[in-house]
C-alpha cells in the first residue's frame, strides 16, 4: 500500500481529475451526453467521464521503464489504480460540489466558465444531485481505477481480450451512421442493433460476446497460426497475400453503394488525404525528408487543373479559344500536364534545401508551404489564380457519363487513382531506388560512401512525393469544383503528416487506416465539429503513447522500434548486474 | 610504375587542430597497407579525406589514374574505393541482405521507369543484385549468409563488423579502406580477421589500406606500415622497422604516459 501511495501516483491521479474536468468544462461531456452509446443506458457524455477515471488508473498502473541505476518500485497494479482513480474521482467530485455551492450561493458562474450548465452539472453527477454525485464520482473513481489497474494482473491474452471488447462496443456505437446506412442499404432490419442513434441493449450484449469470443480464439491460435503462415511454400504466401488485396479491393469497390451518398462523400474526402499521403510518405516514411510544407504540392495540384481547365481562369480566358478547340481544355488531356508542373516544382523547392537535414529541412519547407499559400493570395498572381476570390467553375472530368454529381462515382475516381498511387509508391520502395531512399534516411554519409547521389535521390523523393501528391490537389479541384487559396493552409500539411504517422511511416496500408481514422471518423462526428480538432489531438496522442510504431507498422520499422527496446531493456539489465 | 592511390602534401586543418600535416601516402596493387598511430593523430580523418568526406585543404590525391580531389563521396566509391567506419555505421532498420544491397547501388543503374514497369533489364539487374550481395554476405561463410532476414540492428557485435565489410565488397571496390576492424572484438576473432583480410586480397585481389591500434592484426596482414602522430607521418616501412623507430616509440610511450597520469 505504501508503494502504491507514491507521489507519482497521486500525480497520476490529479492528472486525470484534471482531463476530466477539462472535457467537462470545455462542454464536450454535455454535448457528447446527446448521443447514445448503449440508448436509455449509458451516453457518450457519461462514458467519457468513465474512459477518464478508468484510463487514470489503467495508465497509473503502467509497468515502470526500465532506468539503468534505479531499482523499479514495485506495487501491485490494481492498488496504483485504486490510489490513481480515486485521487481523480475526489478532484473531480470536489470541483463539482464546490460549483454546485457556489451557484446555490448565487455566484454567476457561468459568466466565467460558460459550460457549467445544469446540464453538464446533472451528466458529472450522473443524476444523484451534488452530494450523491460527488461521491459517486469518488466511488467510481476508486472501483475503475482499481478496476483497470487490475487489468495489468490478467494475462496478456485476457487483458486483450477485454480492451479489444469495450473498444469493439465504443467504435460499433460510434459507426451507427455507417453501419444502419450499410443494414438499409441491404434491405436488413437494423432496430435489433440501432436505435436513437446508439446501441440498443441486445446489440450492445451482441457485440460484447461476438468481440470478446473472436478475439479471444483468435488471441488463442495466433502461436499455431503463426507456425502454419511459416510453413507455407512462398508461392502459396503470395497466392494468399493476393487474395487478400483482391478482397480488400472488392470491399471498397461495394463500399459506397452500401453507406449511401453521404458516407460514400466522406470517403472521397478520405481518399484525397490517401492520395496526399502516399506522397507525403515517399517523401518522409522513404527518403526521411521532414517536409512540413507539403501543401505546396496539394495547392499546385488543384489551381494547375483550375488554370488549365476552368472557363475563369486567364489562360482559358485569353488564350483558350485556341486551348479549348484543340481540346486542351480536357481535363484528362491536363492532368499529366498538372503532375509534370507538380514535379518541377517538387524539384525547384528541393533544390534550395538539399544541404538542410532533420529540423532545419523542416523548418524551410514550412516556410515554402507558406510562400505557396501567400502566393495564390496575392494580387500579383490574382488575375492567373483568382486571389482570395479563388477559381471557381472548374468542369468536371469529362465524359458526362461519369456523373460526377453523385458522391459514388468521384470516390471510384478518386479510388482508382489512389490505386495507381499505391501501385506507384510500391514499386518505387521496392527497387534499387527505395533502397538508397531507405539508406539515405538511416545514414546520409554512409549511403553516400556507399554510392548513393544524395542530391538526385533527395531530389528525386521530392520529385516524386510531389507528383503523387499533387493528384489529391487535381482531384480535390474537380470533387469540389471550386479553388479557394484557404483550402491550403498549414493545417493541411499538419493533417497530412498526423496520417502517415499516425498510420505508421513508410507503410502503404497505413495510409490508408490513418485517413480513415483521422479524416473519415471526425466527419461521421460532425455533430461535435466544435471539438473536432481537440478529438483530433487526443486520438494522435493516445495513439502514439499506445502505438508508437502506428495502426499498420512497417514490419520492418516495427521491428526495428522493437529491436532497440530490447536492447535498452538488455543494458539495464546489464548495467543493474554491474552495479549490483 | 605508378601507385594505385597516391597523396602528395595532403593536408586537413578543423579550427585549431592540424588534423593531417603535408602527408605523402600509397598504396600499391595487391599491397595491405597499415596505419598506426596514437588516438587523434589524424588516422580517420586521412580516410575521410581520401573518400571525399572532407576536402583536403591542399595537397594532391590520385587514385587508378583519377584526381579524386572534389569528387563527393559517391563518385569516389564508383571509381573503385569503399570503406568501413570505426565506429560500426550499418542500415539498422534495413535487412543483412538489404544491407549488402545497397552496396550494388553503384554498379548498377535502374531509374523510375525500370523500377515502376519491372522491365525485363531491371529484373536482370535486380537478381544480379541478390546474387552478388549474397556472394558477399557468403564470403563469410555462416556467420552472416544464414540471417539475411534479420535487422543489422539485430546482429551482434562482431557480425556487424564484418556486415560492414560485407557491404563495402558489394560495391565491387579495387581498394578497401578499413577503420579498426579489429576493435571490440576477442582474440579468437582477431585472428579470424588476419585470414579474412589475407583472402580479401588474395581471393578478391583487393588492395587494403587498415587502420589498426592492435599490433598483432597489423604485424599478422601488412605489407608496409605507415606511422602517424599529430597528422604527420613519423615512420614508414615494414612492421619491424615502425615498431622499432623511436620517433613511433616515444609516439606510443608519450601518450600512454601522459594517459597514465590523468
Ligand atoms: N569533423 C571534425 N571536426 C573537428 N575536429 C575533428 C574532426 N574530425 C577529426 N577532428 C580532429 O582531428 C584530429 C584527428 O582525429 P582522427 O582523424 O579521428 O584521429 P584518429 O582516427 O587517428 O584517432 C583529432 O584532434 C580530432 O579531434
Ligand atoms: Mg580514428
Amino acid at each position: 500500500m505504501r508503494a502504491a501511495l507514491s507521489r507519482d501516483n497521486v500525480r497520476a491521479g490529479l492528472i486525470g481529475g484534471v482531463t476530466v474536468l477539462y472535457l467537462a468544462l470545455v462542454g464536450m461531456i454535455e454535448r457528447f451526453q446527446d448521443r447514445d452509446v448503449i440508448t436509455d443506458v449509458i451516453g457518450l457524455g457519461t462514458l467519457l467521464i468513465l474512459i477518464g477515471l478508468a484510463g487514470t488508473g489503467y495508465m497509473a498502473s503502467r509497468p515502470p521503464k526500465p532506468r539503468p541505476g534505479r531499482k523499479p518500485v514495485t506495487a501491485n497494479p490494481a492498488l496504483i489504480g485504486l490510489v490513481a482513480g480515486t485521487t481523480a474521482g475526489v478532484l473531480a467530485g470536489a470541483v463539482i460540489l464546490i460549483l454546485e455551492l457556489l451557484i446555490s450561493a448565487g455566484v454567476d458562474v457561468r459568466s466565467v466558465l460558460a459550460s457549467v450548465t445544469p446540464g453538464m452539472l446533472s451528466t458529472m453527477e450522473f443524476g444523484l444531485g451534488p452530494v450523491g454525485g460527488a461521491l459517486i464520482l469518488v466511488g467510481l473513481g476508486a472501483a475503475l481505477g482499481a478496476g483497470a489497474g487490475a487489468l495489468r494482473l490478467l494475462s496478456d491474452q485476457l487483458r486483450d481480450t477485454v480492451t479489444f471488447t469495450l473498444t469493439a462496443v465504443l467504435l460499433m456505437s460510434l459507426m451507427e451512421p455507417i453501419l444502419s446506412a450499410v443494414l438499409d442499404g441491404l434491405s436488413l432490419p437494423d432496430r435489433w442493433l440501432y436505435e436513437g442513434g446508439g446501441l440498443t441493449v441486445l446489440g450492445a450484449v451482441l457485440t460484447v460476446v461476438a468481440a470478446g469470443a473472436g478475439r479471444w480464439f483468435w488471441k488463442e491460435r495466433e502461436p499455431q497460426r503463426k507456425e502454419a503462415v511459416a510453413l507455407l511454400p512462398a508461392d502459396r504466401r503470395t497466392l494468399y497475400r493476393k487474395l487478400a488485396v483482391f478482397a480488400a479491393v472488392a470491399f471498397l469497390v461495394v463500399l459506397p453503394w452500401l453507406v449511401g451518398s453521404f458516407i460514400s462523400d466522406v470517403l472521397g474526402t478520405v481518399g484525397l488525404y490517401v492520395l496526399l499521403g502516399l506522397g507525403l510518405n515517399i517523401v518522409v516514411g522513404y527518403a526521411g525528408l521532414l517536409d512540413l510544407g507539403y501543401v505546396a504540392f496539394f495547392a499546385v495540384g488543384a489551381y494547375a487543373t483550375g488554370v488549365l481547365t476552368s472557363p475563369a481562369s486567364y489562360l482559358v480566358r485569353e488564350e483558350g479559344q485556341l486551348f479549348a478547340e484543340k481540346g486542351l481544355t480536357n481535363f484528362w488531356v491536363a492532368l499529366p500536364f498538372v503532375v509534370l508542373i507538380a514535379v518541377i516544382i517538387g524539384i525547384l523547392i528541393g533544390a534550395p534545401v538539399l544541404r538542410l537535414r532533420g529540423d532545419y529541412l523542416a523548418i524551410v519547407t514550412l516556410g515554402f508551404g507558406e510562400i505557396i499559400r501567400t502566393l495564390v493570395l496575392s494580387d500579383w498572381l490574382a488575375p492567373y489564380l483568382g486571389g482570395a476570390q479563388g477559381l471557381l467553375n472548374v468542369p468536371p472530368p469529362p465524359p458526362e457519363a461519369l456523373d460526377l454529381r453523385a458522391p459514388q462515382n468521384v470516390y471510384y475516381l478518386i479510388l482508382v487513382f489512389c490505386g495507381i498511387a499505391a501501385f506507384v509508391a510500391w514499386r518505387l520502395s521496392d527497387s534499387r531506388i527505395g533502397r538508397a531512399w531507405a539508406a539515405m534516411r538511416e545514414d546520409e554519409s554512409v549511403a553516400e560512401a556507399m554510392g548513393v547521389s544524395i542530391i538526385r535521390y533527395k531530389l528525386l523523393a521530392f520529385a516524386m512525393g510531389a507528383g503523387v501528391g499533387s493528384l489529391g490537389g487535381v482531384f480535390f479541384a474537380a470533387k469540389i469544383g471550386s479553388i479557394f487559396p484557404n483550402s491550403f493552409g498549414l493545417l493541411v500539411s499538419i493533417n497530412v503528416l498526423s496520417v502517415i504517422i499516425l498510420g505508421g511511416l513508410g507503410s502503404i496500408p497505413g495510409v490508408i487506416v490513418g485517413s480513415a481514422v483521422l479524416v473519415g471518423l471526425p466527419e461521421l462526428l460532425r455533430e461535435f465539429a466544435e471539438f473536432r480538432l481537440l478529438i483530433y489531438g487526443a486520438i494522435l496522442v493516445a495513439i502514439m503513447i499506445l502505438r508508437p510504431e502506428g495502426l499498420v507498422p512497417n514490419k520492418r520499422r516495427q521491428r526495428e522500434l522493437h529491436a532497440r527496446d530490447a536492447e535498452a531493456e538488455l543494458s539495464v539489465i546489464v548495467t543493474d548486474e554491474a552495479t549490483s | 610504375m605508378s601507385h594505385l592511390l597516391d597523396l602528395e602534401g595532403v593536408s586537413k586543418r578543423f579550427g585549431g587542430v592540424q588534423a593531417v600535416d603535408q602527408v605523402d601516402f600509397h598504396a600499391d596493387q595487391g599491397e595491405i597497407v597499415g596505419v598506426i598511430g596514437p588516438n587523434g593523430a589524424g588516422k580517420t580523418t586521412l580516410f575521410n579525406v581520401v573518400t571525399g568526406f572532407y576536402g583536403p585543404d591542399s595537397g594532391k590525391i590520385r587514385f587508378d589514374g583519377n584526381n579524386l580531389v572534389g569528387l563527393k563521396p559517391n563518385q569516389i566509391t564508383k571509381v573503385g574505393i569503399a570503406r568501413t567506419f570505426q565506429a560500426v555505421r550499418l542500415f539498422g532498420a534495413m535487412t543483412v541482405l538489404e544491407n549488402a544491397m545497397v552496396g550494388q547501388h553503384p554498379r548498377t543503374r535502374a531509374g523510375v521507369f525500370g523500377a515502376l514497369f519491372h522491365t525485363s533489364s531491371t529484373r536482370s539487374e535486380e537478381e544480379r543484385v541478390q546474387a552478388k550481395a549474397g556472394a558477399a554476405l557468403d564470403f563469410f561463410g555462416d556467420r552472416l549468409s544464414p540471417r539475411l532476414n534479420s535487422l543489422a540492428s539485430e546482429l551482434a557485435y562482431a557480425d556487424r563488423r564484418r556486415l560492414e565489410i560485407a557491404r563495402a565488397m558489394a560495391t565491387e571496390p579495387k581498394l578497401l579502406l578499413l577503420d579498426e576492424p579489429a576493435a571490440g572484438m576477442n582474440p579468437a576473432e582477431k585472428d579470424g580477421l588476419i585470414e579474412l583480410i589475407g583472402r580479401l586480397r588474395d581471393e578478391k585481389g583487393y588492395s587494403i589500406v587498415l587502420i589498426e591500434h592492435d599490433m598483432p592484426v597489423i604485424s599478422g596482414v601488412s605489407d608496409r606500415v605507415v606511422a602517424l602522430d599529430y597528422g604527420k607521418k613519423i615512420a614508414e616501412g615494414t612492421y619491424e622497422e615502425v615498431a622499432a623507430n623511436q620517433q613511433v616509440i616515444e609516439a606510443y610511450l608519450g601518450k600512454s604516459a601522459t594517459q597514465g597520469q590523468t
